[in-house]
């Protein structure tokens, strides 16, 4: 496999970004802190591989937050008014999602909307449909009952990998938390998805040029809805994750972590052109404003400069995928005009 | 004496050499052995090299920057900093779960003491304070409390002072009519004890008065403009309006002026600007907190846990403070003060 220029930068970058802080921030270089990146962060990272399927086919999806509430709130539902058990809960609410984003992809497919525009409108409906549905406000008493399924507060759980591998004894190992391993197996199973089987090239197809798909007999209505409604399963499982955390849901959910996703997509060489990236890119991508803010915050630094900083980081990153995506261009411009003149 | 007058001028630079030393070892002594501060007994031996390593980290997590928790902080700074040792640091919660959920935990490994908290949600932080017990770390929680027991809870007297909001309101309204409240999102202890104090202060001392509408207006001013404008279509007649806190109070009063309409409108927690909209006459009145001393009682309570090196597990009952108050309206509004209004 061809590491692409922009994933290899993402790499270096990454690294020389971890080795800054922690040589410069006083208590970084800590196991405390890596469990804490895990722990705040797999579920962003979850979030920003499932955005990449949407920007893969040259769209976006804005309603991935919303999403999250949707999922957060229907296991809170079930799980509190409806008493039913986790495990019947979990596929639910994971379905829920699925749903939820092949309904973006439908409106996209056959009412030809804009993803922006589809993905806005239901990016409101669904944070109205959270609060419509919302048990904190159905059922007084409830916004201040936790939720104790042991199926979902068991998705919040550490593993002490290092002291199984022995490497505690050598050095200082963070506890793993299960969210990391979700994240991991997703990752996994996505890249394998995109990098080996038919429908992962269809998918970068679609997005690099959507008539030459088209001609080419591929079904693109049917991929398109398939990208998105992975965008809303993944964030169905980050939903999951996060209630598990909090052990409740609220109206709020997910609020503006649809940025924070497609911020992580693009910083991790996800081309908004369409067409181009991987789904290691967005993961690790999460991971680098991760180790940014809390780097930044444990140099005391204000959060509002950390803004700038974020917003500068993915100032960068796209100004980077548009040289990139400019350099390829003419090299396809130069290629058509050598053949011309050899023609 | 008689020794030293015998010194032969060659061992005149020994001499100096030893007295360089001396000191030297005297400078070590008092930054190595005397500068230790001993915040059990309260000996001290101040040693400026020393105290910079007895320093103790103490950090308030907001709700995200609002006039009341700047106040907060500001009364908090104001008492940490006499206290010498202390390094503190206040951080946006950005009005979300997750991030105050990061931030607990970045803190919590961070070996901050004591963690000043204002939760965006009772049950959503609760993981987070049993975390930070489990290493030691006391909580203290401002106006909001959590649902799992923590050290101490410092709250402005929300349920009593909404029974007599609805006694001066009902008042003002001459005892009938309708109202509404402009409400916070559910999930907040503060919204049922703001809103059931007022209800029950109605029944009690105002029987003959109605609340028509309760509505979500998000603490927000401009949501509860938009909000007020949807209930007053609904409801033509409505005579007063209760916003659960001063932003929400005084986007109703930007209705009622801008419609022209005579509401009694009361807000709670007692902001300067809606102390000069009540003294300019355009709100009716609210309950008043110094939100300074709020701070200030908040950061004493932390000050003794943290040199009383009392650690989270110590506690067997969470602390309760419920802070004073005033019902301002326009006869008691003068008597607060320039140097209390925040």
């Amino acid at each position: 496999m061809n590491i692409r220029p922009a994933t290899f930068a993402l790499i270096v970058f990454f690294a020389a970004i971890l080795a800054f802080f922690c040589i410069f921030a006083p208590r970084f270089a800590t196991p405390s802190t890596f469990e804490n990146l895990m722990a705040g962060f797999s579920f962003v990272a979850i979030l920003a591989i499932g955005q990449s399927f949407p920007i893969l086919t040259r769209g976006i999806d804005l309603s991935i937050g919303a999403i999250v509430a949707v999922v957060g709130m229907v296991t809170f539902d079930l799980s509190l008014i409806f008493h039913l058990p986790g495990y019947i809960i979990l596929p639910i609410a994971l379905l829920v999602g699925t749903l939820a984003g092949a309904i973006n992809g439908l409106l996209i497919v056959y009412l030809r909307l804009q993803p922006f525009i589809a993905t806005l409108a239901t990016l409101a409906t669904y944070r109205g449909l959270v609060y419509a549905i919302s048990g904190r406000q159905l059922v007084p008493g409830l916004s201040t009952t936790p939720i104790s399924d042991k199926w979902i507060t068991g998705l919040e759980n550490y593993y002490d990998v290092g002291g199984w591998l022995g490497l505690s004894k050598l050095i200082g190992m963070p506890w793993f938390p299960l969210s990391f391993f979700v994240m991991l197996g997703l990752f996994a199973l996505f890249q394998i998805i995109l990098l080996g089987t038919r429908f992962g090239r269809d998918v970068h197809t679609v997005g690099g040029n959507f008539e030459a798909a088209r001609l080419a007999g591929i079904n693109t209505g049917r991929i398109i809805i398939a990208a998105y409604a992975i965008s809303g399963f993944c964030a169905g499982v980050a939903a999951l994750l996060l209630v598990a955390r909090l052990t409740t849901s609220t109206e709020a959910l997910g609020f503006g972590m649809e940025l924070t996703a497609i911020a992580a997509a693009v910083i991790g060489g996800v081309s908004l052109a369409g067409g181009v990236g991987s789904v290691f890119g967005p993961a690790l991508g999460a991971f680098f404003l991760g180790v940014v803010l809390l780097g930044l915050t444990q140099m005391g630094i204000s959060q509002y400069v950390q803004q700038i900083i974020t917003g500068a980081i993915l100032l960068a990153a796209v100004g980077y995928d548009r040289l990139l995506v400019l350099r390829r261009q003419r090299r396809v411009t130069a290629n058509i005009s050598q053949v011309a003149a050899d023609g | 004496m008689t020794e030293d007058n015998k010194l032969p001028a060659t061992d005149r630079r020994d001499f100096l050499k030893t007295i360089m030393l001396g000191s030297a070892a005297l400078g070590g002594a008092a930054t190595g052995l005397m500068g230790k501060i001993n915040v059990a007994t309260g000996d001290i031996g101040v040693s400026q090299a020393r105290a910079a390593d007895a320093r103790v980290k103490m950090a308030f997590v907001q709700f995200a920057p609002h006039t009341v928790s700047t106040a907060w902080s500001a009364g908090i700074a104001e008492v940490l900093a006499t206290q010498q040792i202390v390094d503190y640091q206040a951080l946006d919660g950005q009005g979300k779960l997750e991030v105050q959920v990061s931030l607990m935990d970045q803190l919590i490994s961070d070996g901050t003491q004591v963690i000043f908290l204002q939760p965006v949600d009772s049950v959503g932080v609760a993981p987070s304070i049993a975390k930070a017990k489990r290493a030691g770390i006391s909580v203290i929680t401002l106006n909001i409390d959590a649902t799992e027991p923590h050290a101490a809870h410092v709250e402005m007297n929300h349920y009593f002072g909404a029974m007599d909001i609805a006694k001066a309101m009902g008042d003002a309204m001459g005892g009938k009519g309708e109202v509404a409240i402009l409400n916070a999102p559910p999930g907040i202890i503060i919204r049922d004890q703001r809103t059931n104090g007022f209800v029950d202060g109605l029944k009690m001392h105002h029987p003959d008065i109605k609340v028509v509408a309760d509505q979500v207006a998000d603490w927000d001013r401009k949501k509860a403009q938009d909000v007020l404008t949807t209930i007053l279509a609904a409801n033509p007649n409505l005579g007063g309006v209760y916003g659960v806190n001063d932003s929400m109070a005084m986007g109703a009063m930007d209705v009622a002026k801008e419609k022209g309409l005579k509401l009694v409108i009361f807000g709670n927690d007692g902001e300067k600007a809606a102390l000069e909209a009540i003294e300019a006459g355009d709100m009716t009145g609210t309950q008043y907190t110094d939100v300074f001393q709020q701070g200030r009682l908040a950061a004493a309570v932390a000050t003794v846990i943290a040199t009383g090196m009392v650690p989270a597990g110590a506690f067997g009952a969470q602390g309760h403070l419920l802070m004073p108050y005033v019902i301002a309206t326009k006869d008691t509004v003068g008597s607060i003060q320039p140097s209390q209004r925040w």
